[in-house]
């Protein structure tokens, strides 16, 4: 099979301009091609390809999940109550918060599931249900050690420290826990989706429901599991978010929201898959946060790094839907 | 009164015996009030805001509470949640709940001129915190955000000297970081020694962990960067990360404004680069915007620009103090907890 | 009939000369050649990929032709959007009927579409008017549609003539049918005809494109055949149809002698079974090494009956029994694992998975066997593929083609080699060969006859022909109740099975199917 120039560019258009702006970036500020520079990319945005990855999930089953920002908001929240409040440790915290995530994932998949509520409308009830209620416990205010509770007395509990080593400690003195856990996490999901039956059930049901439905597959269940997956792994941020943080930060999680969902859409056009997947999910991020070091570095104003993601979005969508679509027909 | 106020939280989990004995102190204190706080049973005030979101806005609504309690009047709070138009329309709900003073809490002039206006028409007394509602019969409530920046620049040139490389962190467009900037520009010509290598920031939530993404890149653009000013709490916890995360705690300090107990952990820190900050209590600015409006009520004047000054809280006082959230930090450093702002010989002190 | 209606030549309508048509290195239309004139119904034929679909969208507008010159009523005909083609006076009603309707939307609101969408229709829309026009479109043809109810409410063949109703509604010079009857039943075809003839005889220029001989012994006044995108033959009257068969294959093909298979025990039976809590209860029996067809109308209750089998609905009453055992699957997992499966019609909404290549859509049910701890042996997968693709003729590249990159009658021989993938204790098929060129027909025919000595096989068809062509039985079903059972051979009473389809036949030969269940 031989391969013309837009199969080509179709393919390994993306990584060129990864590549491309690298190379602008090294030029403008030598700074930015360093061993450090590069992992620094990667901690940036270890968070947001975890909810990328997550939502990429729903995104295979013909789903959305807008969700996952207040999911790991409130995860955060969660786990700096767990501690500072109830003085809970490490384990204890880090099972809550993920249990939370599927807690919240399974609901949200009954919702769609069996109330028919539309994916879009039944997540974004629940995104703000939970932009609320993570508010509740603390009576809107941020947690933190020592802070004074609503009724006037002293939180005596406080961060673990093996807790914040999650969001601050690194392996090796240079590759940080979370991203090391966002790694872990890429593989596992691009293993899962790729590699077993039940991530190609899950793609044949993203295609075609109907079809899945009368070949044997459990959808509903299936559906409802792709939830969860999004709702475990935004609940794996929020739990790094709090470690990096160190305190429970009222938030709306809406940035983390856009930026997951950016890095998953971008994801459809690296290699050319048109489709939602693990391995342009996470190449996607790093682009992105490549993207906004590149331009912090070079002292860009801070609204043009909208600007410009907006940008690669475009871009990315016009490679996935523009060029592929009309090379399939 | 100063015990009392020390010692308020303590006694406010006590039992029933207590407040009745409280309410008593405030009924004998009724007599000597001036009109119409005689009778402060029949004041009706409402705050309405804009912001409430966060610990500040929190802070600062507890402080409106407690000195509208220690008042004996009614507050009515009502909050628009950003929303311009809706705030405005409060203003009007308030008119015509009859109400006899309208704090307003934030908001935008363009928005609010108009609806205090009316207030005013009404024969409401208004006053506003933190934001210009270009009208002569309102007292303006301010924190000094030129003060703020004032007294930490003044920190880190004291710290410093007058020679050093900053990075400074600013998001044009929001007012009392605006006229931060307005001192830092002004520092910046006065002390010509002082070089600004970079400006970053955003608002992007959580604004701390987006600010440490573009300060880590910033700090490593500029390895000769010794002080961060980022006259933002939210701001200097963010760079706060990005150092910690660089191991440069020891040869970067960082300046800030505003303080809540969660800054307070993060400034007291082993090591710590957040050295100081200038902040206002905010529960105090809630007191303040009360007894200014009490003022008027009682037909006396607390003047057009009703300024709470601002207090330094450096790291080296935190942790001789021993000092551990905003409670502490009120009792430990009295001019934090209390101003003598706005406060007649007849206004009942909070708590009592 | 046909002869003597043809209508004069130089009375051409629409002309197309030269029409080239490229989708990357594969040529589909090599220079295409053809007129059509008024009040003359030309019959284009083709097996499935000869190009006719590319033609008809580029007549339509949908897209561009490669190169070649457009004519209609003397003027350039350059459609860039089919509304252009519209306006031009060229309707055209496509194969798939959901292309040409909207589900949602009313009958009125789908009759009127064309005059919405272009705007002619106002800023604002007033329900009475939209209702009394439609009922003046309606009212072209003589039908009575229910005008008040969503399109997908009514039955599939109403929503053929909706789609038809609309075309005509801008009075067409041109009117284009692509393969109108591939899911009417023959009454309901019966009634296109007419409504065929009656355009004719108005003097509107009909393309009609079909690979049904019934269709094209009622209507044709002229054949035209393409094949592999090159005009292989023109028919005048009078028509020699084997050879206008012969120019459309390339050969002659021949009714596939088949081998009728031999029955052996009972696999599958239900008793005193219900659909629906009306309709009447019936019985019967399925024996291995048989092909059983079930015929009827559509909308007579075989595809409810396939899916209750299936376990993706609830008969009302009655049970099921598989190899003598009780059977009731709750869902299509559980058939599956029971050895029954099923291949649904309509093989683009309940069979094909878009995404996924001809192997990944093959190995779709049978994923839990083609893996160890969940990962899939995907080696073995391509494999078992390629034994498909030569089992079954598949054109293709090869196994990780693309279902878009295959024509229809490829399409369905991937959603039928996935259910032979493996052995079943029943395999249903619900219309095996709805839009498929006689060739693929052959093909699957052939392949499920070769496979069918271990299983029972239950074939569901409304075409009589094909039921008799492939299966060794036939049952008539009608009103939701199995109201015949033939043998097919020479001793088959295709006049009763014919009565009994049309519903005229029920009672006296509902005591031998009784006796068959037993059986």
């Amino acid at each position: 099979m031989t391969l013309t120039v837009r199969d080509l560019s179709i393919r390994y258009g993306f990584f060129a301009l990864l590549i491309g702006l690298a190379l602008f970036f090294y030029a403008a500020e030598p700074a930015f091609m360093s061993v450090r520079s590069f992992v620094f990319v990667f901690q940036s945005v270890a968070i947001t390809a975890i909810l990328a990855l997550g939502v990429t999930g729903t995104l295979v089953v013909g789903g959305f999940d807008l969700s996952i920002g207040s999911v790991a908001a409130s995860s955060m929240m969660a786990a700096s109550y767990a501690m500072v409040i109830w003085g809970w440790g490490t384990v204890e915290t880090v099972m809550l918060c993920v249990a939370f995530g599927l807690f919240v994932g399974f609901i949200n998949g009954l919702i769609i599931v069996y109330g028919r509520v539309p994916d879009l409308l039944a997540t974004l009830g629940t995104m703000f249900l939970l932009l609320g209620l993570q508010l509740v416990p603390t009576a809107g205010r941020s947690i933190a050690k020592g802070m004074i509770l609503p009724d006037g007395s002293t939180a005596t509990g406080s961060f673990d420290p093996s807790f914040l080593m999650l969001g601050r400690s690194r392996l090796f003195d240079i590759v940080p826990v979370s991203v090391v856990v966002m790694l872990a996490l890429a593989v596992a999901i691009f293993v899962f989706l790729e590699f077993t039956r039940w991530g190609r059930v899950m793609y044949a049901i993203g295609s075609n429901e109907q079809a899945s439905r009368l070949a044997g597959a459990p959808v509903n269940r299936y559906k409802i599991a792709a939830y969860m997956i999004s709702g475990g792994f935004a609940a794996i941020g929020g739990i790094l978010l709090a470690a990096r943080v160190g305190r429970g930060d009222v938030s709306s999680g809406n940035n983390l929201l856009l930026d997951g969902v950016a890095a998953a859409l971008i994801g459809f056009a690296v290699l050319g898959a048109a489709k939602p997947n693990a391995f342009g999910t996470l190449v996607g991020a790093l682009f992105v946060g490549m993207l906004l070091q590149g331009l912090t570095m070079m002292n860009a104003p801070y609204y043009t790094q909208d600007a410009v993601k907006g940008a690669v979005l475009v871009l990315a969508l016009l490679f996935t839907f523009a060029m592929t679509r009309r090379a399939g027909s | 009164m100063k015990l009392m106020n020390f010692t308020r939280r303590r006694f406010a989990g006590l039992a029933l015996g207590a407040a009745a004995l409280l309410s008593g102190t405030s009924l004998s204190m009724a007599q000597n009030m001036p009109a119409p706080f005689d009778n402060a049973g029949d004041v009706e005030i409402a705050l309405v805001r804009y912001l409430s979101t966060g610990d500040f806005f929190q802070a600062y609504l507890t402080g409106v509470q407690e000195q509208a309690k220690a008042l004996g009047v009614e507050l009515r709070v009502l909050d628009s949640r950003q929303d311009a138009a809706l705030q405005a329309d409060m203003v009007d709900q308030a008119i015509a709940l009859g109400v006899d003073g309208i704090i307003v809490q934030h908001g935008l002039t363009e928005s609010m001129t108009a609806a205090v206006q009316r207030a005013v028409d009404a024969g409401i007394k208004v006053v506003a915190f933190d934001v210009d509602v270009e009208n002569e019969a309102v007292p303006q409530i301010e924190q000094s955000d030129r003060d703020l920046a004032r007294l930490a620049l003044e920190q880190a040139i004291a710290d410093n000297g007058e020679e050093f490389e900053a990075a400074y962190v600013y998001v044009p467009g929001i007012a009392p970081l605006d006229r931060r900037d307005e001192t830092w520009r002004e520092f910046k010509e006065k002390y010509p020694g002082i070089e600004e290598a970079a400006q970053f920031g955003t608002l992007d939530n959580p604004i701390a962990n987006s600010v440490a993404n573009q300060a880590s890149a910033v700090l490593r653009a500029n390895p000769g960067v010794t002080v961060v000013f980022a006259p933002y709490d939210e701001f200097a916890k963010g760079v706060k990360i990005a150092v910690d995360e660089a191991g440069l705690s020891s040869d970067i300090k960082i300046y800030s404004a505003d303080i809540s107990t969660a800054d307070i952990q993060a400034m007291r820190e082993e090591p710590s680069a957040w050295v100081a900050t200038a902040a206002t209590n905010p529960e105090l600015i809630g007191e303040v915007s009360v007894r200014a409006l009490a003022m008027l009520l009682a037909g006396e004047d607390p003047g057009h620009n009703v300024v709470v000054p601002p207090t330094l809280v450096t790291r080296d006082m935190l942790m001789e103090k021993d000092i551990n959230n905003m409670d502490e930090l009120s009792q430990k450093l009295p001019q934090f907890a209390t101003t003598d702002v706005a406060k007649p010989d007849w206004m009942p002190a909070t708590g009592e | 009939m046909q002869t003597g209606q043809a209508a004069p030549a130089n009375n051409r309508v629409l002309e197309i000369a030269g029409l080239e048509k490229s989708f990357g290195p594969n040529r589909v239309l090599k220079g295409v050649d053809l007129s059509v004139s008024a009040g003359e119904v030309l019959v284009l034929m083709g097996a499935n990929g000869a190009g006719k679909s590319t033609l008809v969208k580029i007549i339509a507008g949908v897209q561009p032709p490669g190169d070649g010159r457009l004519t209609l009523d003397g003027a350039p005909f350059e459609p860039d959007r089919p509304i252009d083609a519209l306006n031009a006076g060229l309707s055209v009603v496509h194969q798939q009927i959901n292309d040409s309707v909207a589900p949602d939307l009313s009958v009125t609101q789908n009759l009127l579409l064309d005059r919405l969408c272009s705007g002619k229709a106002g800023s604002f829309y007033s329900p009475r008017r939209a209702r009394r026009e439609a009922a003046e479109i309606q009212a072209i043809l003589g039908l009575s549609l229910p005008l008040d109810r969503a399109v997908r409410d009514i039955p599939l063949a109403d929503r053929q003539l909706v789609a038809i109703c609309r075309a005509l509604a801008e009075n067409p010079k041109v009117l284009v049918l692509d393969e109108p009857t591939s899911s009417l039943s023959q009454r309901e075809a019966e009634r296109l005809f007419g409504i065929v003839e009656t355009l004719r005889s108005r003097g509107v220029a009909i393309l009609y494109i079909t690979h049904r001989m019934s269709d094209i012994r009622r209507l044709a006044d002229r054949i035209v055949t393409l094949r592999d995108g090159r005009i292989t033959g023109e028919f005048r009257p009078p028509l020699d149809y084997e050879a206008a068969v012969t120019a459309m294959l390339g050969e002659t093909v021949r009714p596939a002698a088949m081998e009728r298979g031999e029955a052996h025990a009972t696999v599958f039976s239900v008793e005193n079974y219900q659909l629906k809590s009306w309709s009447r209860p019936f019985s019967m029996a399925l024996q291995a090494g048989e092909v059983t067809a079930i015929t009827g109308l559509v909308g007579t209750g075989k595809s409810e009956f396939a899916e209750a089998i299936f376990g993706v609905r609830r008969p009302a009453a009655g049970e099921m029994r598989l190899n003598g055992q009780p059977y009731a699957p709750k869902t299509s997992g559980a058939a599956i694992e029971a050895g029954v499966f099923m291949a649904a019609k309509d093989r683009g909404t309940n069979s094909l998975i878009p995404a996924f290549d001809i192997a990944r859509n093959l190995s779709l049910p049978f994923l839990t066997r083609r893996s160890r701890a969940g990962f899939i042996d995907s080696g073995a997968e391509r494999h078992r593929a390629k034994r498909t693709i030569a089992d079954l003729s598949i054109v293709c590249q090869s196994e990780t083609d693309h279902m878009a990159t295959l024509s229809g009658g490829n399409q369905q021989k991937v959603v039928v080699g996935r259910w032979l993938s493996e052995p079943s204790t029943l395999l249903i098929l619900d219309e095996p060969f709805q839009g498929v060129d006689i060739r693929a027909r052959h093909d699957i025919g052939r392949r499920l006859r070769e496979t069918a000595a271990d299983r029972a096989t239950l074939i569901l068809v409304t075409e009589i022909d094909e039921a008799v062509e492939v299966a060794d039985r036939i049952l008539v079903m009608s009103d939701h109740t199995i109201v015949g059972d033939h043998r097919t051979g020479p001793e088959l009473d295709l006049s009763l099975l014919l009565a009994q389809v049309a519903g005229d036949q029920t009672a006296e030969n509902m005591p031998k199917v009784q006796e068959s269940a037993v059986g």
